[in-house]
């Protein structure tokens, strides 16, 4: 699961994969239309649906945080 | 350089709103004037409070319209008010103030459609093309005169989402050129012209009607999901059609091609033009 969020966001934003701070949003590593790109690929990729609740700074605050909301959902 | 402007005030969420506030900041220095950001709509993603933090704007959250007119009306300095991405509608008695001026981005080519949701409605209507225009604000809902617009082609794959994003960066790129000519007063406008009788798209409507036939046309059904497309973003309820005679709702739509195609619970594909497909994820309601 976490080499495919991790080929996910290769894809969309190459820079998460190194990033090593706590807020991509307020770094600028992603904005808000890059998560939604992710969230659909995640969504189509794992067949989950990630609610609205879910899509928040905080969990796409890097990308240990992302892998982390993929686990959660998948055992929901 | 004249200070003609003793305050600028910015309104509005999102990308747009953060990128035109940096380069007010910026020209702060050269022309004077006191700076401050208003949010009015708050949402889960938006940075625009860190940027005023880092750059020293004062910044106010304001979500109660009322409470934003009184404030706003309440303004005695000679104030432009910027207006990018914002949904609030200025009152006649704020616009009319002769001390206030306000500008306001619009996500369409104006005359062309007014009012909400824009992006949406020029790919569910199939234009090829699109664009911005920022314009001076009357008591009317986008009826001012147009300062400078900016156009962008519609890809046939785009989503609301990613045709909102290009008008974002459209949007600060016309800012930037036109801000000085609006600080200055000295923009060459052009006037809408006779917009009696044009559509006004509500906040209410949607595309649509919200509900499509699976005996429509694969084309037409892909647009209209990629029209409403904003992401998790509630902006539109989801779109429902029928599936072997029981309401469902759309969850999420992707174009494919045959070889992705599996067996999968609430799922349909329909045959796009070429060799494509279009997978349509359902929940029945």
């Amino acid at each position: 699961m976490k080499e495919k969020v991790l080929e996910i966001l290769e894809e969309y934003c190459e820079e998460a994969l190194t990033y090593d701070g706590d807020s991509m949003m307020e770094d600028g590593i992603i904005d808000s239309f890059t998560v939604i790109n992710i969230v659909s690929e995640l969504e189509e990729e794992f067949d989950i649906e990630i609610d609205a609740k879910y899509v928040v700074a905080e969990n796409f605050k890097n990308k240990e945080a992302i892998i982390g909301l993929v686990e959660r959902l998948l055992e929901e | 350089m004249g200070k003609r402007f003793d305050r600028v005030v910015v309104v509005g969420y999102g990308k747009a709103t953060g990128n035109v506030l940096k380069y007010i900041e910026e020209q702060r220095q050269a022309y004077g004037y006191q700076l401050e950001f208003i949010e009015h709509e708050l949402h889960a993603l938006s940075i625009t409070r860190k940027i005023c933090e880092e750059r020293g704007i004062p910044y106010t959250s304001m979500p109660d319209k009322h409470e934003l007119a009184a404030y706003l009306c309440s303004i005695m300095e000679k104030t432009l008010i910027v207006s990018a991405s914002n949904n609030f509608l200025f009152p006649a008695v704020c616009v009319e103030k002769e001390n206030i001026t306000i500008i306001n981005f619009h996500n369409a080519l104006l005359p062309d459609y007014p009012g909400r949701n824009a992006p949406s409605w020029v790919i569910y209507q199939g234009e090829r093309q699109t664009g911005i225009t920022w314009h001076y604000v009357t008591a009317g809902i986008d009826e001012g005169n147009i300062i400078i617009q900016k156009r962008c082609a519609i890809g046939p794959e785009d989503k609301a989402y990613e045709l909102t994003e290009r008008l974002m960066d459209l949007a600060c790129e016309g800012f930037a050129e036109c801000f000085a000519a609006v600080l200055e007063e000295r923009a060459q406008t052009i006037s809408q012209g006779s917009i009696l009788g044009r559509r006004m798209y509500r906040s209410t409507e949607v595309p649509g009607n919200g509900f499509f036939e699976l005996s429509e046309e694969p084309e037409a059904i892909y647009r209209l999901l990629r029209s409403v497309d904003y992401g998790k973003n509630d902006i539109f309820p989801h779109m429902q059609t029928v599936v072997d005679g029981v309401r469902v709702e759309v969850i999420r739509y992707r174009k494919i091609v045959p070889e992705k195609k599996k067996d999968e619970e609430n799922v349909i594909f329909l045959p796009l033009s070429g060799t494509h497909l279009l997978k349509i994820k359902y929940r029945i309601l």
